[in-house]
């Protein structure tokens, strides 16, 4: 061989090559790669690299990478993809996902497994659960899933199977502001940022916690539009840097600001009286209830001084209706979420920004759009539906309190299985049916939960790594990737009707199964296979477009299908653009809108600002109402988290190339508590409280507020099998307490905590 | 004439998501150790509560006048007719003179093909498709704007005669291609 100076360089580095850990069974590791197979030409589809769902469009390049961007069809989003969807192919091949059905050979969670075939799988899935259900019931199986169009498919199975218990992850994350949008309109609600003038954010944090075409249109808002950005958040996070004014508000303490707004906006006579009086029961009633929330109120309570309390409303006022208060997305910072989030909204209805650009806004779906055009502007989809499922006469275990009735058919109350297998309230479970989620991780409690699902009889997990929840199963089930998955027909309305449809860009890697396939699968091992009667996904894609094949292929090769033209119903430039487009559209009224249509779907046909129904259900809360809540002790710091932009929750540690962008998470402590407690940048501490201790290390910053501690959420698995992500950084979710909160059922992302150096 | 391609990062505009980092892994291949192309967050500056961050980008500066070029003795580095700073793989003798003259401390050795390795704004890929370069084509906010200085009607250009902008150590008299517009808060740091 021929040495030179270059081929000695390339000798270096050798040594450390062969560098590998202990094959995980089932992993692509063990069982080898392929070559990947797919499309080179460009396939349109949808991302699951987190719950956004961005439409993508993706190719195999040269057989060994996959090139993922975004789809230009859809334009709100810009033809982008965020780290995580770049990164999508990075999860597909990576050696540690898991491409074969694994059986759990130890003891639960001691992390050894056998690959087994998946026929053996389901037998054994079939032979326990129909145990189970002989010996307690269907009820007592809890089936668990992320949302999404497949968790339809699980909880299909749940039906045929007949128990009740089915969940999402709405009370770890979105729940609080979904149930506080039914209680007060009577439907979930979207918000206008593109065309925002003036925005309040408390804490939504769409620049780390990437919603794209959010994300996108709030910075369009504001760079290219000149909105003004108002941030109330513990943290500086990228949010309060790209605001205009930032508040470091006292965590839990958003409620006190959203009311002294909505007492400003009355008493400085800043409200719009013509909406309130046609659209709006319950004001007097929330009127006097807010006299008493002055901005030097709010101010004792939150740090946020009440001159600009004052100053920001009367700023907001003059923008409306062009202007809002973002509602957040999160919704777990305390345990009064429900009057947090319908203060926020209370603070648009008063604006009248309903229906306005700029403003909150319902989605228009096809068969409403189609009834303002006179025509069918957009094809409607069809459902499937099956005839003569079971009757489950069981309660659902989270039926114990009238207070979360919202919730029942908006996710459950996730944390319902803990007390239900802890402690049989209000019945005992014995089987837990998780399909990709981590409630270690994305619940509170983590000792709760082992000690659960140590309890239980049968746990059956499908994903595509053994996550940390995962690690607990009995049965492990790979599902496909994203990228290997062909899907129902989405609707992605917003201001019109839109279709996309997330479908296969390679060919399945090692022996992954859709999970719409899965638990078809196991409904025929169970002896219920009658109850999935389709053959396979293009089946029940046909049945949404009633056989309309032509339909199909249009929104399969464009990937993204827009019908019409954005409207909203109060917004005069709207509407007139609409009833150029469709000749036989209703005619507006005289102020050329459809405000006279605008209804909603609430008890008085009202935007309900208080609400009897409430009041029915929860005593004391028809009307929003501050309360106190204690959520430390006096002598702990508050620990606050929040998402990352390379990273999903806790979803995406593993993937090789975000937990290369990040794999920890330091504690973020100011630096006056830091001096007090003697740390500094890099030191390692101890973070502890009743609920749970972890160790970590320490980021003096004074990005964050003196009595506050801050971690980005999702580090710290204690499982083996997620080998990159793995004792690295602060779990959060061991320092969280198990906790309920009134009516939207919600657990609490907002503790106290103790630091010590170690 | 010929094309002047420069880029310009709108660092108000800039999340600090890395999308630009993982497009560019992936369109490029760089290996785990290494990067072509970050986004460093950095600060937060100031004092609780006037704070702000910056939002850095590092990959080459497709310097007009290469330190990485001049002190190349073989050639592996130079400077392409399309004005990008490129580099020979054949010609080279991994002396890493290159790597040690770069100001900005962007170039670096591949440990996959051993060779000098860095931003060269795709263009053997997506330019030669008559595409922006993946860092540009992913930006979730559109922080990132490429073209041809030279074309008056260019978006850049459009863009470097209206906003306040600056490069990186001009005092070196390197002329960087890479501009920045700097955030309204945090003001230009050179």
């Amino acid at each position: 061989m021929k040495l030179n100076r270059r081929t000695f360089i390339k000798g270096l580095g050798a040594g450390t090559a062969g560098c590998a850990f202990a094959t995980l069974p089932g992993s692509i590791a063990a069982l080898g790669t392929t070559e990947l197979q797919g499309s080179a030409e460009s396939v349109a589809s949808i991302c699951e690299m987190c719950s956004t769902r961005c439409p993508i469009s993706a190719r195999v390049v040269k057989g060994k990478n996959v090139s993922i961007l975004g789809n230009k069809k859809a334009k709100s989003f810009g033809g982008a993809v965020c780290a995580r969807g770049g990164a999508g192919h990075s999860q597909l091949y990576d050696k540690q996902r898991i491409v074969k059905p694994l059986k759990r050979i130890g003891e639960r969670g001691e992390g050894k497994w056998a690959e087994i075939e998946w026929d053996e799988a389901y037998s054994i899935i079939a032979k326990n659960l129909n145990k189970i259900k002989a010996d307690y019931g269907a009820e007592s199986v809890a089936f668990s899933s992320k949302s999404g169009s497949l968790a339809g498919h699980l909880f299909h199975l749940a039906k045929a199977y007949g128990s009740p218990n089915t969940f999402t992850h709405a009370s770890t994350c979105p729940a609080g502001y979904v149930i506080a949008a039914k209680a007060m309109f009577g439907d979930k609600i979207s918000r206008d940022l593109s065309n925002a003038k003036y925005i309040i954010n408390f804490g939504h944090n769409l620049y780390e916690g990437i919603n794209m075409s959010e994300t996108r249109g709030m910075m369009n808002a504001q760079m290219e539009q000149g909105a003004k950005l108002v941030v109330f958040e513990p943290r500086f996070s990228i949010v309060a840097d790209k605001a205009d004014e930032w508040y470091a508000i006292k965590p839990g303490t958003d409620v006190a600001v959203a009311l002294a707004i909505c007492n400003t906006l009355i008493k400085d006579d800043l409200y719009d009286k013509a909406f309130v009086a046609q659209y709006v029961s319950g004001f007097e009633a929330f009127a006097e209830e807010v006299e008493q929330y002055t901005p030097e109120w709010a101010e004792s309570i939150s740090d946020v001084p009440a001159e600009d309390i004052r100053r920001i409303t009367h700023e907001y006022a003059a923008a409306a209706p062009h202007a809002l208060v973002d509602f957040g997305h999160r919704s777990s910072f305390t345990t009064e979420e429900f009057e947090m989030r319908r203060a926020l909204y209370a603070a648009n209805v008063l604006i009248g920004n309903i229906e306005r650009k700029g403003g909150l806004y319902f989605g228009k779906k096809a068969p409403n759009y189609n009834k303002f055009a006179g025509e069918k502007a957009a094809p409607t989809l069809s459902k499937p539906g099956v005839a003569n499922m079971p009757k489950i006469d069981a309660k659902r275990i989270d039926m114990v309190d009238e207070q979360y009735s919202l919730l029942w058919s908006e996710g459950g109350m996730y944390q319902s299985i803990l007390d239900a297998s802890l402690d049989a309230v209000p019945y005992q479970l014995h089987g837990w049916v998780m399909s990709r989620t981590n409630p270690m991780q994305t619940l509170t409690d983590r000792a709760r939960i082992v000690k659960a699902m140590q309890k239980l009889d049968f746990i059956v997990a499908c994903d595509i790594y053994i996550s940390e929840s995962a690690a607990y199963a009995d049965i492990f089930l790979p599902e496909s990737t994203y990228l290997e998955r062909d899907e129902e027909i989405s609707d992605k309305s917003g201001k019109n009707p839109v279709y996309y449809v997330r479908q296969r860009v390679v060919e399945t890697i090692g022996d992954t199964k859709p999970s719409w396939l899965i638990w078809k699968e196991v409904a025929d091992k169970l002896g219920q296979g009658e109850f999935f009667p389709w053959d396979n996904m293009e089946t029940l894609q046909l049945f949404q477009v009633d056989k309309d094949v032509a339909l199909l292929n249009h929104i399969k090769r464009d990937g993204w299908v827009s019908y019409g033209k954005p409207l909203m119903l109060r917004e005069p430039s709207m509407v007139k653009d609409f009833i150029a487009t469709y000749p036989n559209a209703k005619t507006p009224d005289s102020d050329n809108t459809y405000a006279s249509h605008l209804s909603f779907k609430t008890p008085t046909g009202k935007i309900e600002l208080s609400s009897d129904k409430v009041e029915g259900i929860a005593p004391g809360r028809g009307v929003i109402k501050f309360r106190e809540v204690s959520m430390k002790k006096a002598d702990e710091l508050y620990f606050i988290q929040g998402k990352v932009a390379v990273h999903t929750n806790a979803g995406t540690q593993n993937v090789p190339m975000l937990a290369n962008l990040m794999s920890d998470n330091a504690l973020w402590i100011h630096p006056v508590t830091a001096k007090l407690l003697n740390i500094q940048s890099g030191d390692a501490i101890r973070i502890y409280n009743a609920t749970g201790s972890e160790d970590g290390h320490a980021l003096v910053t004074p990005g964050i507020r003196p009595d506050t501690v801050f971690a980005y959420m999702g580090c710290g698995s204690k499982n083996k099998e997620l080998a990159r992500a793995t004792g690295k950084g602060v779990h959060c979710g061991n320092l969280l307490p198990d906790v309920k909160s009134p009516v939207t059922g919600m657990c609490l992302h907002t503790t106290g905590v103790k630091i010590a150096k170690i | 004439m010929t094309k002047r391609y420069v880029l310009v990062h709108d660092e108000n505009k800039c999340i600090g998501c890395q999308a630009c980092n993982v497009a560019c892994r992936s369109e490029n291949n760089v290996p785990e150790s290494v990067t072509r192309l970050q986004v460093r967050i950095e600060g937060p500056y100031g004092n609780f509560p006037h704070l702000h961050f910056k939002y850095n980008r590092v990959s080459c500066e497709q310097c007009e006048d290469a330190p990485c070029v001049k002190v190349c003795p073989t050639g592996a580095a130079y400077v392409n007719d399309d004005g990008i700073v490129s580099i020979n793989e054949g010609k080279c003798v991994g002396c890493l003179y290159c790597v040690a003259a770069c100001p900005y401390k962007v170039r670096f050795i591949n440990p996959e093909t051993k060779a000098p390795d860095k931003c060269d704004f795709c263009k053997e890929s997506r330019l030669a498709r008559g595409e922006d370069p993946a860092c540009v084509s992913v930006c979730p906010t559109q922080a990132l704007t490429f073209g041809d200085a030279n074309d008056v009607n260019s978006e850049v250009s459009k863009l470097l005669d209206t906003k306040l902008n600056y490069q990186h150590k001009v005092n070196l008299g390197t002329k960087p291609r890479v501009y920045r517009i700097p955030s309204r808060k945090g003001g230009i740091n050179v």
